[in-house]
């Protein structure tokens, strides 16, 4: 198999790789950058621990090969925290005790980031959806939901409060009304 | 100590949080060693069968491959288990007893070329037709799977005259209930990384559940004395009863690997190795007898339980006594036969799963629990409490408890909150012919500790530094069920110190007292108290020198808020911090082991009758479904569940406990089943094997109840297995109840409610 060279982006660092084009985005993380933080659950994108952020959207990085992210921007857990502080869903599933082993946290926190990101005050149905693909073992998924529910409504929160006047009372009420 | 607490009983997030929702917490197949190997074990493939030849030319040739274990180059006995009978090789041959069997390990430099070696090596194996039925295979001309015969372990127990009690009986209800096989399924597949040191000693890292049982299991099989092998746990990403025996094998196996290359070596398993080569829970049969009276007070009940252990014993033995002993349900039953077996077949072998047999038993009891109400026409839940075990009455092993038998307050918290007349009025109030509506409610119980598994004895050492903060260590360990913050609460409660001044070491054979595995929901109840008793000591250390700094006796004293104070006269206070470099410029200890020991089981071993258990967590369930009768499909509209936990350590832990256990008891009951065919598993994967996702969820409610035991740090028991019985027995009552079909297998999926719909 002939080596290929790839450009990506990962949690703001440019890296350029050698590597085969069989590799999957999984085995670049965790062996060739060394973030482990990303997790192999079942290799088949069902459990869905590896989930990453590849150009803003949630994808398994077990499905995707080296080829395909080539000049893409790659999000994962270890690029959540910004500045050494921790991001409102990583407080809210401390505080929920949102997470036993920990072994799905990083995709399901990447799973959650990439929903707020595009809604940020979902009903508990597009949680719901939100999160289906990734599985927990440990908890019963309750505690997960009231972290996100709760980093949904503090990420508001902080975005309405740098909003002048009616359009952030605007914005607060359509959260409670989707309540 | 007095009240209130101020760490005790309070919500807290875990105090290894960060690092977990970071990605800084490192697992053990996220270790990074220089020159590490990668290995893949060649399974047999083959259900039963001989071994006639094991060709591993070609693999050894394989690119990147350094070497091919067989089981002449192992230099140990090659051989594991639980306790005796010792039966599982970590390489098999010549005899074949399950598909997952490993042959051979296949080392190389990368996991692609130790799969594709792996897939070249030739096994000739004759096979033999599999036994896959626990009942055939107890048949007198059945084939051996075990030179002693497929009987693994049997056991007794036998109260009172269970032939003058059903002849007393004006009732009989009689069944057979059976369960499937479900898997773990923690997200973390099993992996081990064994690390030749430089001073001869073999460092294995591993997640595992018993660290020093893998310990004891490596060095033999390497030949290493015990104390010269030390096992590491990272991270564990969920254990569930499951990362004993796989582990241990895939530890030797590795560690030999290991020593004789003089480099790393990794084994981590595929999702399909773990389905393939670890253990799954017992299916079970399980013929039920129950008798009563007219006014439904129970009086005889008699059960066969056949355990189908697989391939090898593992702990079945141990789960066969669990079974025994939880089969009476949490009843006073004055009149009790209950004989239970567990058998070899050429499947998977069965061992330790959340729960121990505790949810079969309980799913058949509190099926019939139903079939005798309505025979006898009597409410569910008065027929329940008519029979509850209270303080002071003998249970199935005629122990008496005076204190901690919480069972009736979460009858009554179940009735209450769920207002159970009308969860009645409501279950069939708007069916249809599409939609039925059912209310399910299930008892149980369920012993922590060891008890008849043997002695059960923790060490923990509490360390305080001259800064005020603290050092814990524990022999029992952390799998995600929250036992480091539950343990650094203790040790805060009593030296006073804030949470974050608080470390919980992971474990390391070289540093924690060997303290048995962590399983029986034992972590929090006796590793608690060993915590609470070492801690004590240095609390001691602590009062006495702020008593000589604030010129007062040390009864005077009081530590808190990481400061010792005056009880009478708060404000006269020093900070811990200088008490404790005081402590030890003076000489005072400041550091403990301490062993807490539970009380030892005392029983008679033919009829299993006296002292077992230290304690039992008892809950009640409650649950309303609804099923769509043309999808078979069910969802849960109300889930309370109801648990006498002694006291909750901390609140958050103890829900999470009792959401993610009922949530599998969900798996257990109504989705998951490991699928096979001719012995071959056909489901080795997450997309055929279900386990409970978000779509799944329980809208579980916890509705605490706390009799504290004298035997748990302020009153605890443990909560980690309990509820997974519980929610899978009300879910089997709430669907039977909607559609007044009684249900006797698990798990009752989509499909077989529509084959029992079309009768």
């Amino acid at each position: 198999m002939e080596a290929l060279s790839i450009q990506i982006k990962v949690n703001g660092h440019s890296h350029r790789l050698q590597t085969f084009p069989n590799r999957r985005l999984l085995d670049i993380l965790r062996e060739d950058l060394t973030l482990t933080g990303t997790k192999e659950g079942c290799g088949i994108g069902e459990c869905g621990a590896c989930t990453v952020l590849v150009d803003g959207e949630a994808v398994n990085a077990c499905l995707i090969l080296a080829p395909q992210v080539d000049g893409r921007e790659i999000l994962t857990i270890e690029g959540l925290s910004e500045r050494g502080s921790l991001h409102p869903l990583q407080q809210a599933f401390i505080d929920h005790f949102a997470f036993q082993c920990g072994f799905c946290t990083p995709g399901m926190l990447m799973a959650a980031k990439a929903l707020l990101d595009v809604n940020p005050s979902p009903s508990r149905e597009e949680i719901r959806q939100g999160l289906a693909g990734v599985l927990c073992r440990c908890t019963g998924y309750i505690q997960i939901f009231e972290a996100v529910e709760d980093a949904a409504q503090a990420l508001l929160e902080t975005a309405v409060s740098g909003i002048e006047g009616t359009a952030g009372a605007a914005i607060a009420q359509r959260t409670e009304e989707a309540r | 100590m007095t009240a209130p607490f101020r760490t005790i009983g309070q919500p807290v997030g875990k105090i290894d949080g960060v690092e977990l929702v970071t990605g800084r917490a490192r697992y053990t197949a996220d270790l990074q060693f220089p020159g590490s190997l990668q290995a893949v074990a060649r399974r047999a493939g083959v259900a039963a069968g001989l071994l006639r030849h094991l060709n591993v030319e070609e693999a050894r040739r394989s690119p990147g491959v350094v070497l091919v274990l067989t089981p002449a180059d192992l230099p140990g006995p090659n051989l594991i288990g639980i306790l005796p009978p010792f039966d599982q090789p970590l390489l098999a041959g010549p005899e074949i007893r399950h598909e997952g069997d490993s042959l051979a390990l296949v080392v190389a430099e990368t996991q692609e070329e130790a799969e594709a070696a792996a897939s070249r090596i030739v096994a000739e194996i004759e096979p033999f037709i599999p036994l896959l039925d626990p009942e055939e295979a107890l048949h007198a001309d059945a084939r051996k799977i075990h030179a002693n015969g497929n009987l693994t372990f049997a056991k007794q127990l036998l109260k009172g005259d269970v032939e003058a009690g059903f002849a007393q009986a004006e009732v009989i209800v009689e069944d057979t209930y059976r369960t499937s096989v479900q898997d773990h399924a923690y997200l973390e597949p099993e992996a081990v990384l064994a690390v030749p040191e430089s001073d001869g000693r073999l460092t294995v890292y591993a997640s595992c559940q018993s660290p020093f049982h893998l310990r004891g299991h490596i060095a033999v099989n390497t030949g290493l004395p015990a104390s010269r092998v030390k096992v590491v746990q990272p991270f564990v990403g969920g254990s569930f009863g499951g990362k004993d025996d796989a582990v241990t094998e895939m530890g030797s196996l590795a560690g030999a690997a290991a020593l004789k290359l003089g480099r790393p070596v990794r084994i981590v398993h595929s999702r399909r190795d773990s389905f393939l080569g670890s253990h799954a829970r017992h299916a079970a049969i399980i013929h039920l007898k129950t008798g009563a009276m007219r006014d439904g007070t129970i009086i005889a009940r008699q059960a066969e339980i056949l355990l189908d252990g697989g391939a090898y014993a593992s702990e079945s033995p141990f789960v066969v006594m669990k079974a025994l002993i939880h089969v009476a349900g949490p009843y006073k039953i004055p009149h009790l036969r209950v004989d239970c077996r567990a058998v070899y077949t050429n499947k998977r072998q069965a061992g330790a799963m959340r729960g121990f047999g505790v949810p079969q038993v309980t799913f058949a009891s509190e099926s019939q629990i139903d079939a005798l109400a309505r025979k006898l026409g009597l409410d569910r839940w008065e027929l329940r409490r008519h029979n509850a075990l209270t303080v002071g009455e003998a249970n199935a092993t005629s122990q008496v408890f005076h204190e901690s038998v919480g069972l009736v307050q979460t009858l009554e918290r179940v009735k209450e909150e769920g207002d159970w007349p009308a969860c009645l009025k409501r279950a069939h109030a708007g069916d249809n012919p599409r939609f039925k509506r059912g209310v399910g409610l299930a008892a149980m119980m369920q012993g922590i500790s060891n008890g008849a598994e043997g002695i059960d004895v923790v060490g923990a050492s509490v360390q305080v530094s001259q800064d005020g903060s603290v050092l814990v260590g524990l022999g029992l360990t952390e799998l995600g069920q929250g036992s480091r913050t539950a343990m650094a609460q203790i040790a805060a409660e009593i030296l006073g110190v804030s949470l974050e001044k608080i470390s919980v070491r992971q474990v390391d054979t070289d540093t924690v007292h060997d303290s048995g595995p962590t399983v029986a929901s034992r972590t929090t109840t006796v590793g608690g108290k060993a915590v609470w008793m070492a801690a004590q000591t240095v609390r001691t250390s602590l009062l006495e020198m702020a008593g000589l700094m604030l010129k007062a006796p040390a009864e005077a004293i009081e530590l808190g808020l990481d400061h010792a104070y005056l009880r009478e006269n708060p404000q006269a206070q020093i900070p811990l911090a200088q008490v404790a470099t005081a402590a030890y410029w003076t000489g005072f200890p400041l550091m403990n082991l301490a062993f807490s020991r539970a009380p030892d089981a005392q029983y008679d071993h033919e009829t299993h009758q006296g002292q077992i258990y230290i304690a039992y967590n008892y809950g009640t369930h409650l649950m309303e479904v609804e099923v769509d009768t043309w999808t078979g499909k069910v969802r849960v509209l109300r889930h309370l569940a109801s648990h006498d936990v002694g006291k909750a350590i901390n609140p958050l832990g103890v829900e999470g406990q009792v959401e993610g256990a009922s949530l599998m008891g969900l798996g257990f009951a109504h989705l998951e089943e490991v699928l096979e065919e001719n012995g071959k598993i056909r489901n080795a994967n997450f997309a055929d094997y279900q386990i409970p996702s978000f779509a799944e969820r329980l809208p579980t409610r916890f509705l605490p109840v706390e009799e504290a035991t004298s035997n748990g740090p302020f009153g605890a028991k443990g909560i980690g297995e309990p509820p997974l019985a519980g929610a899978a027995a009300a879910f089997t009552n709430a669907v039977s109840d909607a559609l007044g079909i009684s249900f006797r297998r698990l798990p009752i999926t989509p499909q077989r409610i529509l084959e029992a719909l079309e009768g």
